[in-house]
């Protein structure tokens, strides 16, 4: 080196690999290659991370410079596909390349947009959590040119996702995800939520920050997870019985407390539906003519709407009144004198059963530790006390409960979610400072705004934009396979709504296709970005077959993969510090991006592309001009499709519809609206200025951070403890549903609860072994997963950087075990092991370890890899080898769980590599 | 001290790790990676994961592990070239164009600070455009650890940054932690950001009873929430320690390998040889000319031990810088030892002299005892560094010098003269070294010797009691009852008892240099509290009104 690096240039830009950034870094670049990354300290006072990016963002360089890139466009020269089957790749140029996939677009829009089934003929299925976004410059304007396209397939986006949380968190608390607030918040009950690996850098500074301060968390598991190990307390729980657990803390907390001491009973009264009256067939009593649910006013005994002046309405009790009951498909008693008990009454009863006894019977932990937690976190809600924000009182209610990924999806999903809003709900803990917090919406319209979204239903509460399941709203044809808009009324209609439908279902349809249901259908076309679901979906191996079936394949490619060994076409597109783009930041967002600042940041080359590689943009813009829909395209970005509309009341920086751009004027217009935006029109910026000082902000309130305000100002309560709007979807869904004939969604109609009750959930993990025609007994063990925050998105796992730090974190050289348990087995440390399911075989190296259950084994990532080069010769064993996937492991919402029961044994076959 | 006082005082920079903060992330470590531009596995900030207890009664944590900027760093004495040294500040740093890769002071560090990668490797196999760019060649057979990033503390300094405070003052490692787990700073300020955080009485130094004063200082507990607590038994128990893939667990240094015991066994036993035949000569047993076919033959063996030495350092071409720190290092005073004898032999060959085999025998003697030095100032190897083990050395050779004595005067009638002399020491010897490996392995545990390397030494006690003492004793009794009625019977025992020595020698050098030379390992003698049952931290209902 003959110059210091100081001298160096530092090129501002992001890491957004993962939902929780972005995360702002610096590239060191010297003689035009990019030889470092580091902080962009300049943000440090203005990032809740302080400007520090996480592990993953230091493995950029070596992304870049990976010599298994894929070089240039190349196009399959064999038409057989499969995992064994060579694709044959050859080289093509870009031209060809894009003319192929333009022709292509061209036909399909020839045939008509929808097959005959009524399915998108296109298709295009992206990585998890909307980071893709992050990354794809314009081509989302392709797609919302184009029109109709399938985004339901579930890859990296739709499945193994926090699906329950995230369509009953948008119902109950515009939280796509909820957050802790962190600052003020001194006790947390995290039921697997292993924030400390998934969190960020944001997420794991605000934790050390709360720790540092005093805040203890109790960490409900069955694996001591990296969040475990600093948390003050590990509770090691059987897997997926945390409702159980959670319905305990709950009956400690109003059966065995009083809960007229301990919760926020002026809360509950005025800010929750806990006094609406429910009338004898489950739904709300309602004032005849108005048809406003009912409270019942103990100072005057009468019973009045919610919204009348009511002195001292009722939480418990049984009362007569008179009313109106309206239930499902317009169903409606007129009741007089009849016997009606406030929702509140109904929870008390509901949760009489639960007692911490019954719990431990369940989820094996002791009756005493419910009780002791219960017990705390009604100690550390503080009801009552207030906190001056931005000078304004709000209340302080530092208490938080967390779920984790595999808690919250599949079966008994729903039951946790409840349990953990309603625990909030009990002491106002919700939307508070030091409470729960939801992050962003993604269901709920506008969507940068999520307090915009929250405006009042006819009853009170905040309305949502359920699917239809009236006779005349309902859609009987699914819009896309998945059939969200069929199957899951919460799952709304909004452009994320396709990934959080039963986004793993068109893949087992693909083989099996149900009874009554319009004939699945292969896509004429799948693009595919950022993502891999023949390795990460649940059973990953059937995934890749039913790929296979695709007619024509779209990748874009950064190495070959799983995925893409089955594409028809892989175009390598300019990777993170090759390609342009502006992108939101600030505001709040998952993990813990909790802003005081929001603005834009940008995203540019810091070196020329490696290889022969395109910007997204210009790709997108290139297929829109050979495909001819160049206009609707840029009328697409004229509209906001690139993030920013273009043209407000204010401003009109409008691309010229029909000129094809360049990626660098595209993003100088989106530069221009963003900072004429942010700046009311104050300081506007091209590109340039945003590639020399990398982002703008402007001032976001705190108290934007907090939800209650908004509510309160309107006159919004939260809809808990009783959920009668889920009990009449239920009702009309499974009417709808037994009309067509479809009878296979019966098990997951029973989610529909206005009180959730509990069954045994994991049992029916054990049924599907018998289910398969095996004994369960044969398999004692549940495996699961957990999250690598060294891996996690972004293909990481095929960055040797990345690899050589992960192993220094016990897990990632094979499946953790249960010392003890391990031995019994005659299993040492290291030794191979073979994992075996009803359904799946895997394999890979013992790591026995004390901090997990004896009768749980887990395996960190997903990491079954053939194809990638790099991770393929790591042999790592992966729990989507096992999983599978089956409407029997499906629950009401369409997702499963990273859940199964297996058998472990040494393995004595030689392995060979790769394999 | 004054303010002027104080600030004519240097700093003395050092780093406070909270443990409570930690999450393991390995950012800092990936962060340093490419800060200082280091080669595939090689880690200069590297963090562990550690769990202490049984399942349920399990904590784990995250260790922040790295060079400790010591302020008595027992690697700078050992190095025999200078190339690693102290500065005023406090920073302990490494000149690479001085390193020959001997290892010494990797040996010598508690802490497993230090690597040496003895060939340029690349990620993917073959380098890439930025591993090119930034590839370290200086640093390829050298010792490296981390600097503190001294070049970012002192390009910060002369800008007039503090460090600590303004990040580009600062090592990557402390700007890049997600955590604030680590911060850099100068203890010798009190007022400083370091000197605060550790100033309340949570903090604990690794491995402090070595006597480095190890300027990283970890933060166990939070005084209000989360208190910690003393290591208990439970923790880390023999079993635990017992496990390879515990990192807690020290693991076999690979820096001295056998070429290194080929120069402890090869020059213990010729120095050890050459000086028995000089007793032997001064005491009349020995005719000068069996004396100078003795020393010839030592010089020989010593010098086969001298080039597997040669073989170990990596930048052999350096070799000489090794002469350039008498001031402390034991190995640089063996190779004047060296430079002394074989110019005294030399002499002593072509113009004997008892002047000249006085000397002869006090260098080989000089030789002995700074081999009997070197080995114990190794304070990165417990097996290695107890109080017994320069007597061990001293014994051995000497013993073995007494059984090679034997052996030769058992070989050769013109040097049976020697062999009472021989025998009689040989034999009480043979009860010293016998005495003295039976006080070092029952010190063992107590001495910071863990179960591994235990386990190492237990397994050789047996072959090493019958062989190498028991043996020898019997032999050169044997002998001393025989001779000189039956001197063919007698030589016999004598050569029997000799080879037991020199076999008994060899065994245990070899197993303690090669075998059971398990590095330090980190130990936590506080720990945070928390983790489930009876470890959780305490509930905290009576500080909430």
């Amino acid at each position: 080196m003959t110059r210091s690096k100081q001298e160096n240039k530092k090129v501002p830009t992001y890491c957004f690999q993962c939902v929780s950034g972005p995360d702002l870094i610096k590239v060191e670049v010297e003689d035009g290659v990019a030889v470092r990354i580091e902080p962009n300290m300049n943000i440090c006072g203005q990032h809740p991370g302080k400007g520090t990016p996480c592990v993953k963002a230091y493995g950029l360089v070596q992304k870049t410079y990976n010599p298994n890139r894929v070089a240039q466009p190349m196009k399959r020269t064999n038409p057989k596909k499969g995992r064994h089957e060579d694709p044959g790749f050859v080289p093509i140029s870009w031209d060809e390349a894009l003319d192929t996939v333009a022709d292509k677009l061209r036909e399909i829009r020839a045939k008509g947009a929808k097959d005959n089934s009524g399915y998108p003929r296109l298709a295009a299925s992206f990585g998890g959590g909307g980071t893709p976004t992050r990354f794809m410059g314009s081509f989302p304007a392709l797609l919302a040119a184009w029109g109709p396209a399938d985004l339901g397939f579930g890859a990296g986006q739709g499945v193994k996702c926090y699906h329950s949380e995230h369509l009953y968190g948008e119902l109950w608390q515009r939280a796509f995800t909820l957050a802790v607030d962190s600052p003020y918040c001194d006790y947390v009950i995290n039921c697997g939520n292993n924030v400390d690996a998934s969190g960020g850098a944001t997420g794991v500074r605000r934790g050390a920050e709360a720790r540092r301060r005093g805040m203890k968390r109790v960490m409900v598991e069955p694996h001591l997870s990296v969040t475990g190990a600093m948390s003050a307390e590990w509770v090691p729980i059987k897997p997926k019985t945390d409702a159980a657990f959670l319905f305990a803390v709950i009956h400690r907390i109003i059966k065995e407390r009083d809960w007229r001491q301990v919760c926020d009973v002026r809360f509950l009264e005025q800010d929750t539906t806990a006094p609406y009256l429910v009338a004898p067939n489950g739904y709300y009593l309602r004032q005849a003519g108005t048809e406003k649910p009912l409270i019942w006013d103990l100072a005057d005994g009468r019973a009045k709407p919610f919204d009348a002046a009511i002195a001292r309405p009722a939480l418990d009790g049984s009362y007569s009144a008179s009313g109106l009951e309206l239930g499902a498909d317009e169903e409606a008693w007129r009741h007089e004198g009849v016997e009606v008990r406030p929702a509140f009454q109904m929870l008390l009863d509901h949760i009489d059963a639960y007692t911490p006894e019954w719990a431990q019977g369940e989820c094996d932990v002791p009756a005493e530790t419910m009780r002791r937690i219960g017990d705390e976190f009604v100690a550390h809600a503080r009801v009552g006390e207030t906190i001056e924000i931005e000078g304004e009182t709000l209340p302080l209610r530092p208490v938080a409960v967390m779920l984790g990924k595999s808690v919250n999806n599949g079966p008994g999903g729903y039951h946790a979610v409840w349990a953990r809003t309603l625990l909030s709900v009990l002491v106002g803990a919700i939307e508070v400072p030091g409470a729960n917090l939801g992050t962003k919406v993604r269901l709920n319209r506008p969507a940068n705004n999520k307090h915009l979204s929250a405006v009042s239903s006819r009853d009170g509460i905040m309305d949502f934009p359920f699917n239809e399941t009236s006779k005349e709203g309902w859609a009987s044809q699914p819009r896309i396979r998945n059939g969200y808009n069929t199957l899951v009324p919460l799952s709304s209609s909004s452009p994320w709504a396709p990934a959080l439908g039963p986004a793993h279902l068109p893949w087992l349809f693909q083989k099996e296709a149900p009874d009554n249901w319009p004939r699945p259908t292969l896509p004429d076309l799948w693009f595919c970005y950022r993502t891999n679901p023949a390795i990460s979906s649940w059973n990953a191996p059937e995934v890749a077959e039913r790929i296979a079936e695709f007619p024509f394949t779209v990748s874009f490619a950064y190495t070959r993969d799983e995925t893409n060994h089955m594409a028809d076409i892989v175009l390598p597109e300019a990777t993170d510090l090759e390609s342009l783009q502006l992108s939101r930041i600030g505001g709040t967002g998952s993990g813990e991006q909790f802003w005081k600042h929001q603005g834009w940041m940008i995203r540019q080359p810091a070196v020329e592309p490696v290889v022969d590689a395109m910007d997204m943009t210009d790709i997108a813009t290139e297929i829109c001009k050979r495909a001819g829909f160049l206009a609707e395209y840029n009328m697409a970005i004229n509209r906001g499709a690139a993030g920013m509309k273009l043209k407000a009341k204010n401003f009109d920086y409008s691309l010229e519809p029909d000129v094809a751009h360049e990626v660098e004027e595209i993003w100088d217009r989106v530069a221009k609206a963003a900072s004429h935006d942010l700046s009311n029109g104050e300081e506007v910026h091209g590109i340039d200025w945003f590639k020399e000082n990398g982002y703008m902000l402007r001032e976001f309130a705190q108290r934007e951070w907090y939800l209650y305000p908004y509510l309160k100002e309107r006159g919004i309560r939260f809809e808990l403890p009783y959920q009668e709007r889920i009990k009449r979807h239920g009702v009309q869904l499974a009417n709808r549903l037994h009309e067509a004939g479809v009878a296979w969604w019966d098990g997951q109609l029973k989610d529909y609860d206005p009180l959730p009750r509990y069954e045994s959930f994991p049992d029916i993990w054990t049924r599907f072994v018998r289910e398969k025609g095996q004994d369960p007994d044969d398999f004692p063990f549940w495996a699961l997963t957990a999250r690598s925050m060294q891996y996690a998105w972004g293909a990481n796992v095929g960055i040797p950087l990345i690899y050589e730090v992960a192993e220094n974190i016990s897990g990632h050289a094979g499946i953790i075990i249960n010392k003890g348990a391990a031995q019994r087995l005659g299993i040492g440390q290291g030794d191979p092991v073979v994992i075996q399911s009803a359904t799946g075989v895997t394999r890979g190296n013992a790591v026995l370890r004390q901090g997990i259950r004896p009768d749980t084994v887990l395996m960190i990532g997903q990491f079954d890899h053939w194809a990638t080069p790099f991770a393929k010769d790591l042999n790592l064993p992966s729990l989507n080898t096992v999983t599978d996937i089956s409407l029997s492991l499906t629950d009401g919402t369409g997702s499963s769980s990273d859940i199964v029961r297996v058998k472990i044994s040494r393995d004595t076959e030689l392995r060979g590599a790769g394999s | 001290m004054s303010e002027a006082a104080r600030q004519a005082a240097p700093p003395r920079f050092g780093m406070v790790i909270d443990l409570n903060s930690c999450v393991g992330c390995q950012t800092c470590t990936i962060a340093c990676k490419h800060e200082n531009d280091t080669p595939p596995g090689v880690q200069w900030r590297r963090v562990i994961d550690v769990e202490l207890g049984q399942f349920p009664d399990v904590e784990r944590l995250f260790l922040v592990t790295g060079c400790q900027h010591c302020a008595e760093p027992p690697c700078v004495p050992v190095c025999p070239t200078g190339a690693t040294r102290q500065r005023a500040d406090g920073l302990v740093t490494m000149d690479y164009d001085r390193c020959i890769g001997c290892g010494y002071c990797a040996v010598a560090c508690p802490y497993q600070a230090r690597t040496i990668a003895h060939e340029q490797n690349w990620y993917y196999g073959t380098p890439t455009a930025q591993e090119e760019q930034v590839a370290q060649k200086n640093r390829i057979g050298v010792a490296n650890k981390c600097t503190f990033c001294v070049d970012r503390v002192d390009h910060g300094l002369a800008q007039g940054l503090t460090p600590g405070l303004d990040p580009e003052a600062t090592p990557a490692c402390a700007n890049s932690c997600i955590a604030t787990a680590i911060h850099f700073g100068d203890f010798a300020d009190p007022g400083s950001n370091v000197s605060q955080l550790a100033g309340d009485g949570r903090a604990f130094q690794m491995h402090e009873e070595l006597g480095t004063q190890p300027q990283i200082k970890y933060l166990y507990g939070l005084p209000e929430s989360t208190p910690g607590r003393d290591r208990t038994a439970d923790d880390v128990d023999d079993e635990a320690l017992q496990d390879p893939d515990n990192p807690l667990a020290g693991q076999i240094q690979t820096f001295w390998d056998m070429r290194a015991a080929m120069n402890f066994t090869l020059g213990g036993m010729s120095t050890g040889l050459v000086v028995m035949a000089w007793l032997a000569h001064v005491a009349g047993f020995l005719p000068q000319e069996g004396l100078l076919a003795i020393n010839l033959a030592a010089g020989a063996g010593m010098a086969v031990g001298l080039f597997f030495v040669f073989l170990e350092i990596a930048r052999k071409f350096r070799f000489l810088y090794v002469l350039l720190r008498p001031q402390t290092s034991w190995m640089t005073r063996e190779t004047y030892a060296v430079a002394i004898f074989y110019p005294t032999l030399l002499a002593d060959v072509l113009w004997p002299s008892e002047l000249l085999h006085l000397i002869l025998a006090a260098a080989a003697a000089g030789f002995l005892y700074c081999q009997a030095r070197i080995l114990p100032a190794a304070k990165g190897i417990p097996a290695w560094r107890g109080p017994l083990m320069p007597w061990m050395l001293l014994a051995t050779g000497l013993f073995e010098g007494a059984g090679l004595l034997a052996i030769a005067a058992g070989l050769f009638s013109g040097l049976a003269g020697a062999a009472p002399l021989a025998a009689g020491t040989g034999g009480v010897l043979a009860v010293i070294n016998a005495l003295l490996w039976h006080t070092y392995c029952t010190a063992a545990p107590t001495g910071g010797i863990g179960p591994l390397a235990r386990n190492t030494l237990a397994a050789i006690t047996l072959p090493l009691r019958l062989l190498g003492h028991g043996l020898p004793l019997l032999g050169f009794a044997l002998f001393l009852a025989l001779w000189p009625e039956q001197p063919v019977a007698a030589a016999a025992a004598g050569l029997l008892a000799g080879l037991g020595a020199v076999a008994g020698g060899v065994l245990w050098k070899f197993t303690v240099i090669t075998k059971a030379c398990h590095q330090q390992g980190f130990a936590l003698p506080k720990v945070p509290r928390r983790g489930s049952g009876t470890r959780a931290a305490p509930a905290r209902m009576g500080t909430v009104a």
